[in-house]
């Protein structure tokens, strides 16, 4: 049993909290005075939450729990004191528009009426931005940015900002109409695009998405394809929806490597726009995901394989590397499995996770001319290049259900809000069981 | 007969820190994970450390370490 904070789902007071392992299970348990205990499962299966451990050294200077200012954290998040982990990926939301209506969605996004921020602003923000998070990669998300015509511009403002690895988080239908259009974000200095793919059939689409969009999936990974744009596909999972199709995702990834650089998969959390009660819903945690894999792949991923992340907590990810044999066999690349359990510095975890998504999330390095090799060191990066690599990874995002605020402490991943402030995903989308956020703004009829 | 690629440091006369010997080119196996090659490198006849010089220790071999850096 270890000890950590977390709030109360119904009205968000910050609650001591534990976290208790039975079997390899571990649940995160804390009573409010007011609405009783709550107890929530955040891990479910081997490996037990008590070996997946790689911690890491917070950076000199970090407050100590508790002595944020105010009413303190999570409440005062911008970042405070008390944050043990730099920004690794800037979330940069540049609408709240959407030409979906998903019943999932944990931005909410399509249901308000506020205009799109104008080009001028989004510069001011970017370089804002740059500045409080660093040489961090950025994520241009909303809503749906691709509705923005000025897209391409944003991007170019983002590469000029300072940020070295742009990445576009979308659902692909605009990429899909308008084949051009990833040439012309391309062109602009984008790296990667972040395709939601929630299946390889329209019924995944249609439970979690509203309609069939298999077809123009497809069409957006050609298109992204021949405009060299590195694709991951990312798919929200749902138990009983299509936690069943994780198996044919990453066949269907290593079928379009090297344009495919990797399946990341995001068990939905309750936050935002979901179906049901948070209370009660069944929640896919991580080691359910691993052992997914492992069944639906018929082993050619396998548990072991999977490791904690270097920046973000331990609890939050996992992830591995794989070489794309022919057939679309998939071999562990590097050293791979789990795991170094040194304690590292934070700063260094961070440095490490940039490049490497830098690297493996963008477009795959060409295979270099044969007279361009000229020692030991260049056959071995040639022979690199000419094998496709594909990452298969997971976040586990965090509702008010599941909400620990060490892990909340330890997250990279941060939305830079229109105010200036970087907030950390989870605590920027968390929404009470009512609906009531703790920080993101509602759009207002 | 040492025939591998030789990596010297672009100037410089250079000795052993540790034990004042001049350092002599030498055959050095460099491993990554099952493979490996030999190059030829810079080193103290004594205790066999050796140099690695700054352009291989970011260029290439910054290159090939990075493939197998994860996250």
């Amino acid at each position: 049993m270890t000890a950590t904070e977390s709030l109360c789902p119904v009205c968000l007071a910050r609650l001591p909290a534990r976290r208790e392992a039975v079997g390899e299970d571990g649940w995160l348990v804390r009573t409010c005075p007011e609405h009783g205990e709550f107890r929530a499962r955040y891990w479910h299966g081997p490996p037990g939450p008590a070996g997946w451990d790689r911690p890491k050294i917070a950076p000199s200077g970090t407050a100590a729990a508790g002595t944020a200012p105010g009413e303190g954290c999570p409440y005062v998040c911008g970042l405070c004191p008390e944050h043990s982990q730099r920004t690794c990926t800037v979330v940069f939301e540049v609408t709240g528009r959407c030409n979906l209506g998903c019943p999932v969605c944990f931005a909410d996004a399509g249901t308000g009426f506020d205009p799109d921020p104008t080009l001028a602003a989004l510069e001011t923000r970017l370089i804002r931005a740059r500045r409080a998070a660093g040489p961090a990669n950025i994520q241009i998300s909303g809503g749906e940015p691709t509705l923005r015509a000025d897209l391409p511009d944003i991007v170019a403002l983002a590469k000029a900002a300072g940020f070295p690895f742009v990445q576009l988080n979308t659902n692909g239908l605009a990429l899909a109409a308008d084949p051009a259009l990833a040439g012309r974000l391309a062109a602009a200095g984008l790296d990667s695009v972040f395709l939601q793919c929630d299946g390889v059939t329209d019924a995944a689409h249609v439970a979690l998405r509203g309609r069939g969009l298999v077809r123009e999936k497809r069409a957006a990974l050609d298109a992204c394809a021949a405009a060299g744009l590195g694709v991951v596909l990312v798919a929200t999972l749902v138990p009983g929806v299509n936690a069943g199709e994780v198996g044919d995702l990453v066949r269907l990834a290593a079928s379009l490597a090297p344009g495919v650089r990797g399946v990341h998969f995001q068990p939905a959390a309750h936050f935002g726009r979901y179906p049901g009660n948070g209370d009660s819903a069944p929640r896919l945690t991580l080691p359910e995901v691993m052992a997914a894999l492992e069944a639906q792949t018929g082993g050619m991923v396998r548990a072991e394989d999977l490791h904690p992340p270097c920046c973000e907590h331990s609890l939050c990810s996992f992830s591995a590397t794989y070489r794309v044999l022919p057939g679309g066999r998939l071999a562990l690349a590097g050293s791979g499995g789990c795991c170094d359990k040194t304690a590292i510095p934070a700063e260094e975890g961070a440095r490490q996770s940039m490049a490497f998504v830098a690297r493996q999330w963008g477009a795959a390095k060409p295979v270099p001319a044969p007279e361009a090799i000229k020692d030991d060191f260049d056959r071995f990066l040639a022979a690199a290049a000419a094998t496709p690599t594909l990452s298969i990874s997971a976040m586990a995002f965090m509702d008010a259900w599941t909400l620990d605020l060490e892990r909340a402490r330890g997250c990279c991943i941060h939305v830079a809000v229109p105010d200036g402030r970087l907030i950390p995903f989870c605590l920027y989308n968390l929404t009470a069981a009512d609906g009531a956020a703790l920080y993101r703004r509602k759009s207002c009829a | 007969m040492n025939d591998t690629p030789i990596y010297l440091p672009e100037s410089g006369d250079w000795q052993c820190a540790a034990c004042g010997q001049d350092l002599v080119p030498a055959p050095v196996g460099v491993t990554y994970l099952q493979g490996g090659f030999t190059i030829t490198l810079m080193t103290c006849p004594a205790c066999h450390l050796s140099l690695v010089p700054e352009f291989l220790a970011v260029g290439k071999m910054f290159e090939v370490e990075q493939l197998l850096e994860d996250k």
